[in-house]
């Protein structure tokens, strides 16, 4: 039968006669065709939405790194690729990327850690709801919000926490983002105490499909707590992982509302990651072909980034599959 | 427990039904949103130059317009009285306020755009003016226009302190104003004159004159405090614990005010060789990187050193937050902080703790060549001016809002009723005024009139510039490399040459 039909499909043939598209194909594969090509206009409407508020502007953004698009009366011009040539020298730029690199790192390592650590106290807890609700109410903060309260929590005038931290002799006279030696710690420790909680989240629900019987088998073969986590949760939590470190990832590349309020970048451009230099030229500089080249070179490293990133935790998966087979 | 009833009164409702009756809901929300949203409405009648006063105000009855504008005093104020405006001219209008970071954002990309959904605009000097001069109306034009109506006191020079009107209304184009001046902010000192009188004697035993304010008090003097200060604390002989605090934190137009203050009271030094007031699109090479810049970084750096150790997070709330909560002795702070200050119930510097004078002087031995000093004393002058792309009828009814909004009456209510900071001289005339300059004073930001109005706005103590068109740019790169020299990751001349070649770069010198 799956050959036949296979067979209706190969022989079907669209040819042009007299200007228009007549399918010459068994009916069963005619059939087929047209019920394609239905879906395909019910889809129509949608492909072109999308089209229009993805495609439409990604094409803009290209159209405005190559030109110089100022807030100014005067039209686009050409401007031989000076927004791109300019990056090289910019350091802004390059300090961006370094300091976005050193705040994803940090933020992952510890959201992860942090969030794997507490799932797995919580999987096991009896007030698991209750404690899964405390905890993910930062999350449900916008993170605009979020920025004030830290904001006004790390302010050495007033702040509670500027009070705390001094009173245990961990900071001296300075906030922690009055000093450009502290204020990436101060932004990185906001944004784990915002997302820890997803990754807990995530991650509790990757706990509740680790199958019971390999846990049981891999006890039975001796293995204690320890052992088994690394032999059998840690496997089946991966794909879990990988969509938690993916949303956070592109978050942390995309991530300035919290810092604008929290420090603006400073001091001294110590916490000015790409995102928000980018926001500066875009919107305070209104440089908009400048902007237009930096966002570019974010999304494609954003992109580049993701896929290496999936490609690494496709590989156990894979190794799992095959062995499994044997 | 619960079952459905058996002949129930409501009716099932289909899914299509349900999809239908959702969609017509999401479309009438989204039209009606947009109908009552920011979208401004002219409505206009004939008026002549013979027509009665009234009939002038009175000839865009029921239009409404929208205001942009910074959270300062006077908005909030004319915001509470709009009724009165509303009453005399028939027009609505609706004021947004936000921080000067946001308002120029959005006010930038409202002029990019073109659409002209802010019809009325906040115009701060140098954020939003410079940047974004050519897309506002000259108002010359209908302050000339006699079948609208004009305030008895005029638009010209003189109807404004000193250097106002040219500071945010006149960009680039001699004779071309886009903004009146709506309300400022002037720096001058603010100390604690509670503490300088007790330990002067300690001071004078110690550096050899007396610890006060005068209009002659220098910067090197300011350090010479600042360093008594933080020896007191270290001794445990006083409970506030710095001196001096400076202007940093997020927006980086604060910190090039803080440094130029000191930069201009020693030769009256600016960043380029262009007309202070007017501004120019094409400044040419910077002075950043000479002798006299890298002399003033050097001081700037000392002078961080014994303030406040927060300095880098606190920009000018935070710095005046400090002061109200006893934390530091002084600051320069803007002239409409007073009201704050002198508020009893969030300040321990008020009850006539706090006095006033003017910005400090630049001290001579301090000038690289023959330049004089000055008491350098900059401002941020908020204008309100017209978006070019509204239609003209448009124009003409925010023309009525922004002479009103002005005037001599209107700016009088508002430092009455909220502290406000008047720009033209008139009101200061009025009895209750004259009054409160004195305490106990009913107007709070009074208190700083002698020091701002009578001296420090007054040339050759008035600074402005650079009325540059890459002024956010240009304030950017400054924050970052004298915060750099000031955290002591840079030494002051590579702060300066630093500068040099990243502000010269940005001008294509």
């Amino acid at each position: 039968m799956k050959d036949q039909l296979t067979e209706a499909f190969v022989s079907t043939k669209a040819i042009f006669r007299d200007g228009g598209l007549v399918i010459d194909a068994p009916a069963g594969a005619r059939n087929a065709a047209l019920s394609n090509r239905f879906y395909f206009y019910l889809m129509m409407p949608a492909i072109i939405v999308l089209a229009a508020i993805t495609l439409y502007p990604f094409f803009w953004l290209i159209y405005m790194s190559l030109h110089t698009v100022d807030l100014g009366l005067a039209d686009d011009t050409w401007n031989n690729l000076k927004n791109w040539t300019r990056l090289g020298r910019d350091r802004k730029f390059q300090e961006g990327w370094w300091l976005l690199l050193k705040y994803s790192s940090l933020c992952m390592f510890f959201e992860v850690t942090l969030g794997v650590m507490i799932a797995l106290i919580l999987n096991r807890s009896r007030y698991e709801k209750i404690l899964v609700t405390i905890f993910l109410m930062p999350m449900m903060m916008a993170p605009v919000i979020a920025g004030l309260v830290w904001y006004y929590m790390y302010n050495s005038t007033f702040g509670w926490y500027h009070w705390l931290m001094q009173s245990l002799g961990i900071l001296g006279d300075k906030s922690i983002l009055g000093s450009s030696s502290t204020a990436m710690i101060g932004i990185v420790m906001v944004d784990i105490w915002q997302w820890t909680p997803l990754i807990i989240l995530i991650v509790l629900a990757g706990l509740k499909r680790v199958p019971r019987d390999q846990l049981e088998a891999n006890m039975v073969d001796g293995a204690g707590d320890i052992r088994n986590f690394f032999q059998v949760t840690l496997p089946n939590l991966y794909p879990f992982l990988l969509i938690a470190i993916l949303l956070r990832f592109m978050d942390n590349f995309r991530f300035i509302d919290a810092i604008l309020v929290l420090t603006g970048g400073g001091p001294a451009n110590s916490t000015k990651i790409l995102p928000t230099y980018l926001f500066d030229v875009s919107f305070s500089f209104f440089k908009l072909g400048r902007g237009a080249a930096i966002a570019l070179t974010l999304l494609a490293v954003t992109i580049v980034l993701g896929m290496i990133l999936v490609r690494v935790f496709e590989r156990p998966s894979s190794t799992r599959s095959n062995s499994g087979g044997t | 427990m619960f079952r459905p009833p058996v002949k129930p009164h409501y009716k099932t409702i289909s899914r299509r039904k349900f999809l239908q009756l959702g969609g017509g809901v999401a479309t009438a929300l989204g039209a009606g949103s947009v109908a009552v949203g920011l979208n401004s409405m002219i409505v206009s009648r004939p008026v002549y130059a013979a027509s009665s006063e009234d009939a002038k105000w009175r000839q865009f009855e029921g239009s409404k317009l929208v205001f942009m504008s910074e959270n300062t005093p006077p908005s909030f104020a004319i915001r509470d009285n709009l009724k009165e405006f509303y009453d005399l001219t028939g027009i609505e209008v609706e004021i947004l306020t936000d921080d000067l970071p946001i308002v120029q954002q959005k006010i930038g990309i409202d002029l990019r755009g073109g659409q002209a959904d802010f019809q009325l605009n906040y115009i701060q000097d140098k954020p939003i003016g410079s940047p974004f001069a050519d897309f506002y109306e000259d108002l010359t034009k209908y302050a000339q226009d006699d079948t609208l109506p004009q305030d008895p006191d005029g638009f010209e020079e003189g109807a404004w302190f000193e250097n106002f009107l040219r500071a945010c209304g006149e960009y680039y184009e001699p004779g071309r104003i886009v903004a009146f001046p709506y309300d400022c902010a002037v720096a001058c000192t603010f100390y604690r004159q509670d503490l300088f009188e007790q330990l002067s004697p300690d001071f004078e035993a110690e550096y050899g004159y007396r610890m006060e304010f005068t209009n002659d008090t220098t910067w090197k003097q300011v350090q010479d405090f600042a360093s008594f200060f933080t020896m007191l604390r270290k001794d445990g002989r006083t409970d506030i614990p710095y001196g001096y605090g400076q202007h940093h934190g997020t927006f980086a137009w604060t910190t090039h005010l803080d440094i130029q203050r000191m930069l201009f009271s020693h030769g009256s030094w600016t960043e380029f060789d262009i007309d202070d007031k007017l501004g120019s699109k094409t400044p040419g090479p910077t002075r950043w990187g000479d002798e006299q810049s890298i002399l003033m970084m050097e001081k700037y750096k000392a002078l961080a050193d014994v303030s406040h150790p927060d300095n880098l997070a606190n920009g000018t709330l935070q710095l005046n937050t400090a002061y109200a909560a006893g934390d530091i002795a002084m600051q320069v702070q803007y002239h409409e902080f007073a009201a704050s200050v002198e508020d009893p119930s969030n300040s321990r510097a008020a009850d006539g703790k706090t006095a006033y004078a003017p910005c400090p002087k630049g001290e001579q031995s301090w000038v690289v060549g023959d330049g004089g000093v000055v008491n350098g004393t900059n401002c941020g002058i908020g204008g309100i001016g017209i978006n070019s792309a509204a239609e003209e009828k448009l124009k003409r009814a925010a023309y009525l809002f922004a002479n009103w909004s002005v005037s001599k009456s209107t700016q009088l209510k508002v430092l009455k009723e909220l502290g406000g900071t008047p720009t033209r001289p008139s009101v200061l005339t009025e009895p209750d005024v004259i009054e409160a300059r004195a305490r106990p004073s009913s107007m709070p930001n009074a208190l700083t009139f002698d020091a701002v109005y009578d001296y420090g706005i007054k040339d050759p103590h008035f600074v402005l510039g650079p009325k540059i068109p890459e002024a956010n740019e240009y304030y950017n790169i400054l924050l970052t490399e004298v915060q750099r020299c000031v955290s002591g990751d840079t030494e002051p001349e590579e702060a300066c040459n630093e500068l040099k070649i990243q502000i010269d770069d940005l001008h294509e010198v």
